[in-house]
């Protein structure tokens, strides 16, 4: 032992007068968490959508969704909201993380003192706290982000070939698109409510996931035997609803749907041999018009084991799919395989018969033990303007139908297509495709206004068409061997009832335009002759009145549904109509 | 790597061998052989560090797999040497005569899976739970969930509800109805109302 | 002074061939329990020891005061919602669970990280090492009654959590190390701050020099107590600085390079005296080596990005397959074994705490001729860690 051992501690003394590493108490000051703290939750309820992400990536079953008033749920809000058990809380922040609104985020508020436990279990941004407004505390940044919020892109062909081809834009998902895109939906069940027929989406995205394309279709066919058309051609409201879609872009589903049926549709008959049906029951059931609304109730109520037999007016099946929608979206060969499959249930069909005309509905309600009636909304409406019928001046729905029976009419130069809906993306798309040089829409509100499916739009972009927004005709002439479109510029005024700004003419901006040709694609309705033929009431827009909830009509046995009870509207609303009355006749024939 | 696996392929039964990257591999063998295997790692092959004695519990094809992962210090390599025993009978072969502390790995699996090790000391004395009453906690048949709701009790007044079912309860019962009716019918072949 | 070193027995010689058969009914023995509530044992562990007089001579070690079960916690939940959690297995050094589970993860899903990730990752490790082994100075310290040592390092190692804070969101877990790379870029300024506080850490380090290494009484009682021989290594799975007291030169940094190591420049700290105060010397040195490794990655670390993307983690499937992962802790090799089956959750991840050894078949051993007294400073000086022993 040497003597600088002995002294050496002494060093320690240094110390004796320095200021000690205590706080005071009671605490004067409390101490601030760094900016980036992970500390007491905060959110904002209105950006918020409840799809529970938080909830179900928390390893210590934390947080609890809950019901949180007046918030309303629907429209891709569940309204249900975070609620946060702080005794179980670990403070990770994946909830943060995997957000995928950016609502939830975390204060650097981390002591909280109360007596009552229970105060440690709130609703973020519900029950106040002092910390709600406090903008320091941990965020989700972008690297920090779980989700993958690019969608998988669609492999389509060329604008250049398109123009010049009625050939299927979209080439559909190979095996590892389709698996990639599956990996993003996050099952939080939004879609389901968003889809009128409610499909099990988050289910069939995981069987692709699972690559059990299989069991797939069948989620399919338990609630829309139209798969493979609305795989191309659905509007896809459930995309509208994903929660994906706030900060990032929506999971492709109506693109996984296809590629399941892409892989499956050719052995659907096979894979759905699996699904049992009731045994024959020996009723008859009528059904009035063949297309997806029809035939959805056909093949369900042949499920049921009663008789479907389908009565329609063209020579072939399929209504608005096949007479609506150009090849380039939907192929005609795909729709005839996904119709077989149905027929191949033994539902029997009467083609080239026009119920009204041919055979009164009296007669077929006398004869079936309930009747369907699901004509749609097929005949093309156009504009009360001067000069209308004008030689050269088309129906949208009418010249589809035309195309769809194979002909291929010369349009001329220049096209001028009116309206701003789907029918009129499908006009000008095809007029593109007949060769016209110039195609022009007329639109009289914005392109936010417009009904048309966004992609839709961007698509005839491509393909060279010209949007003429804020503008409606006002009177067509024939000058020369061209027609003359007079036009008056709009703006946009007060909200109408359905929500959208009216436009309003704006004095003095006539304009004329020139056209070889202009195809109206402003609406249709319903040809309702036959309701009166058992009196069954309508409405005063044409369509058939029915009880929302079970589909009958006034008349005992007869359902109707459909465009023709809801006005013109997508295919996927007519599939769910369709199910729907399926289930309810064979509620009314059980009862008989 | 390569070499070594080939010389042990030589002097005993390997079943199956997997190189993990350059300096891990492992390697099955029969039970039998692992004692053997492992002295001869050690001793001729310089395997001299006992880096970790894990079991894995496959239920489905009524086995444990023993791994017993040995490192050289020369080299810097490491081998997975792994074996299969019966679940119905989960008995070893102990190494602790080989390595003091495998005796402390041992006693573990003993309390965490079941597994006997004849002749290791203090094998059947608890290590951690003390008093355990149960099946042993780390095989897969034991729940660690529904023996946590038995043990603890949950804070009251909790309640969640999914966002996809509470939406269906809240907006569209009729329709959700007609759906699950349908699904049955497909599914099941019943019709129920 | 007497001679306490413990003879060199014959290493094969397991440990309860020393005990000799005790008769406790003789009244020559006391048998008292220290832990698991005990100012003289690190974390929550029992040691039940047999006294003859002053000397110890049976020691049992009792685990299980802190089992969470968190292997069996991980095989129901998936790959991402473990990344909470492993971080809970060693209380000082939580970023090495963190890390291993993360690279086992990322080795057995292919999942490269992007090279600043890799820094950073090795910029955390280092810190939490210079934070553990401060604070395990002071314990050691206050093992031997100098407890002024073990309030300077606490407060010190403070700093460092004050930077984990700023950095991380958190200062004991800190959650950042996510498999992928890490959760986010480095606040402005941050090297500044660093820099800082290892100036002071330094400054600390060189008053505890003063203090505990060449303090007379410190040095008598660590002097030759726990003597570990060389050949002892093997057998009881003997790793880190504990062995490298021992002559022992290994270090995984060095002998198995993971993340950036084998760009850094630095050596093995390697001993001999093997005994309690050698390894504090040894420590303090890892501590300073530590600064320097902190400074080097400061000051090398490249730009770009942190983080790679990882699969949605909803549906996270790693390929089935096995592999083992290790990197040294402050308190030796620390590893993870980790089995996938290809499902979304983890067939089995099983750790190899560091200390597991040292701190049961090892301290029974060790203790063995000790006195009661300076057991406590044995047990730290093997830095027996019960969190990652029974996880």
């Amino acid at each position: 032992m040497n003597l600088r051992d002995v002294l050496s501690p002494f060093y320690a003394w240094k110390r004796t007068l320095e200021k000690p590493f205590t706080i005071k108490r009671p605490v004067e000051e409390v101490r601030r968490g760094a900016p980036g703290y992970r500390g007491f939750h905060i959110n904002d309820v209105g950006k918020c959508i409840g799809c529970g992400s938080c909830s179900r990536i928390c390893q210590n079953g934390a947080i609890d969704m809950v019901p949180v008033e007046g918030i309303k749920s629907g429209h891709g809000d569940s309204g249900l909201r975070p609620r946060i058990d702080y005794g179980r809380c670990c403070w990770c922040a994946l909830c943060v993380d995997i957000c995928p609104t950016g609502s939830l985020g975390m204060s650097n508020k981390y002591n909280w003192i109360s007596p009552d436990g229970d105060e440690f279990v709130f609703t973020p941004g519900v029950d106040d706290k002092n910390w709600d407004q406090s903008s320091e505390g941990y965020r989700r940044r972008d690297e920090t982000w779980l989700i993958e919020p690019v969608k998988t892109d669609m492999p389509v062909l060329e604008p250049e070939v398109r123009r010049r081809s009625f050939e299927e834009v979209a080439e559909g998902y190979d095996d590892e698109l389709a698996r990639r895109e599956a990996m993003r939906c996050i099952e939080c069940g939004l879609c389901i409510e968003a889809c009128p027929t409610h499909m099990d989406v988050p289910q069939y995205i995981k069987s692709i996931r699972d690559n059990n394309l299989e069991e797939g279709l069948r989620i399919l066919y338990e609630t829309n035997p139209f798969s493979e058309s609305c795989g191309r051609i659905c509007t896809a409201r459930c995309q509208d609803a994903c929660p994906l879609g706030r900060e990032g872009e929506p999971v492709m589903i109506r693109w996984l749907k296809r590629y399941i049926t892409d892989r499956t549709a050719p052995r659907a008959r096979e894979i759905l041999a699996d699904f049992h049906s009731l045994p024959q029951t020996g009723k008859k059931v009528a059904i009035v018009g063949g297309g997806p609304s029809g035939l959805t109730a056909a093949y369900y109520l042949k499920s049921y084991g009663h008789n479907a037999t389908i009565f329609e007016m063209h020579d072939e099946l399929g209504g608005m799919l096949r007479y609506g929608i150009p090849e380039y979206r939907l192929p005609k060969a795909i729709l005839d395989r996904e119709i077989k499959t149905i027929l191949d249930t033994g539902v029997e069909t009467k083609l080239e018969v026009k119920i009204g005309e041919d055979v009164s509905l009296k007669d077929l309600y006398d004869d079936y033990d309930a009747v369907f009636v699901s004509i749609g909304a097929q005949r093309g409406t156009s504009m009360p303007i001067e000069g209308i019928d004008t030689p050269g001046v088309l129906v949208g729905v009418d010249f589809l139908d035309e195309i769809a029976k194979g002909k291929r009419p010369n349009l001329g130069e220049k096209v001028a297509v009116i309206g701003g809906g789907n029918t009129a993306m499908d006009v000008c798309r095809t007029s593109v495709r007949l060769g016209s040089k110039e195609v022009v829409v007329l639109y009289r509100r914005t392109e936010r206004e417009m009904p048309a499916a966004h992609e839709e739009v961007e698509e005839a972009r491509e393909e060279g068409v010209r949007f003429e927004f804020l503008t409606a005709p006002t009177i067509i002439s024939k000058k020369d061997d061209k027609l003359e479109l007079e036009c008056i510029r709009m703006e946009l005024g007060e909200p109408d009832e359905s929500g959208r700004r009216r436009p309003v003419p704006i004095e003095g901006s006539e304009f004329k335009i020139t056209a070889d040709t202009c195809i109206m694609a402003i609406g249709q309705k319903v040809e309702n002759v036959m309701a009166e033929q058992v009196g069954v009431e309508t409405t005063r827009w044409g369509t058939f009145e029915v009880d929302e909830d079970t589909l009958t009509t006034n008349v005992e046995g007869i359902f109707a549904g459909g465009d023709c009870e809801t006005g013109p509207d997508d295919a996927i609303k007519a599939i769910a109509a369709g199910k729907k009355a399926a289930y309810f006749i064979n509620r009314y024939l059980k009862e008989d | 790597m390569k070499e070594l696996l080939e010389r042990l392929e030589d002097r005993f039964t390997v079943t199956e061998s997997d190189v993990e990257r350059d300096n891990l591999a492992f390697i099955t063998l029969p039970s039998k052989e692992v004692v053997q295997a492992a002295t001869h790692l050690r001793d001729i092959e310089g395997f001299g560090h006992l880096v970790m004695i894990s079991a894995v519990d496959y239920i489905e094809r009524g086995i444990f797999q023993l791994t017993y992962i040995l490192h050289n210090y020369d080299k810097h390599s490491d081998i997975g040497v792994r074996t299969e025993i019966d679940r119905r009978n989960p008995v070893m072969d102990s190494i602790h005569h080989l390595w003091a502390a495998a005796r402390v790995y041992q006693q573990e699996l003993r309390e965490m899976f079941g597994i006997d090790f004849p002749g290791s000391p203090r094998v059947d004395e608890p290590m951690i739970l003390e008093g355990w009453d149960n099946i042993p906690p780390m095989r897969k048949d034991f729940d660690t969930k529904k023996y946590a709701e038995e043990t603890y009790f949950p804070r009251e007044g909790r309640v969640t509800y999914d966002p996809a079912r509470a939406m269906e309860e809240k907006n569209y019962p009729l329709e959700a109805r007609v759906k699950k009716r349908i699904q049955k019918l497909l599914r099941e072949g019943k019709d129920e109302d | 002074m007497k001679e306490r070193r413990i003879s060199e027995t014959n290493p094969w010689e397991p440990t309860w061939c020393d005990v000799p058969k005790l008769d406790l009914k003789s009244e020559r023995y006391v048998k008292i329990w220290q832990g698991p509530q005990h100012p003289g044992v690190t974390g929550n562990m029992a040691l039940e020891l047999t006294l003859e007089g002053d000397v110890v001579v049976d020691c049992r070690t009792h685990v299980g005061y802190l089992h969470r079960g968190f292997e069996k916690l991980m095989e129901r939940r998936r790959y991402i919602q473990c990344f909470p959690i492993v971080c809970r297995i060693c209380v000082p050094e939580p970023d090495y669970n963190e890390y291993l589970f993360a690279a086992a993860a990322e080795e057995l899903a292919g999942i490269e990280i992007p090279e600043r990730g890799a820094w950073i990752r090795a910029l955390v490790l280092e810190l939490t090492r210079t934070a553990f082994l401060t604070m395990w100075l002071g314990g050691q310290a206050a093992a031997f009654g100098l407890g002024t040592i073990g309030q300077w390092s606490v407060a010190h190692r403070d700093f460092i959590l004050d930077l984990f804070e700023e950095l991380t969101g958190h200062r004991i877990y800190h959650m950042y190390i996510i498999p992928g790379g890490v959760r986010h870029e480095l606040p402005e300024g941050f090297a500044g701050r660093v820099e800082a506080v290892l100036e002071r850490i330094e400054k600390i380090i060189s008053d505890i020099e003063k203090v505990m290494f060449h303090n007379a009484v410190f040095k008598a009682r660590a002097k030759g107590l726990g003597y570990i021989p060389p050949s002892w290594v093997e057998p009881y799975g003997i790793t880190g600085s504990t062995a490298r007291g021992a002559g022992v030169a290994i270090d995984v940094r060095k002998d198995n390079p993971y993340l950036v190591y084998d760009k850094l420049d630095f050596e093995k700290i390697v001993g001999g005296e093997s005994d309690v105060y050698e390894r504090a010397v040894l420590r303090k040195e890892e501590i300073l080596m530590s600064i320097r490794l902190i400074r080097q990655i400061l000051k090398r670390m490249p730009g770009g990005p942190v983080r790679a993307k990882l699969p949605n983690v909803f549906h996270w499937r790693i390929p089935a397959g096995e592999t083992y992962v290790r990197a040294e802790s402050g308190r030796g090799e620390m590893g993870y074994y980790m089995v996938s089956d290809g499902t979304e959750y983890p067939r089995r991840v099983n750790v190899r705490g560091a200390s597991y050894t040292h701190a049961m078949a090892l301290l029974e051993r060790l203790a063995l001729g000790v006195s009661n007294a300076d057991i406590a400073g044995l047990m730290t000086s093997i830095q027996t860690c019960p969190p990652e022993i029974e996880r």
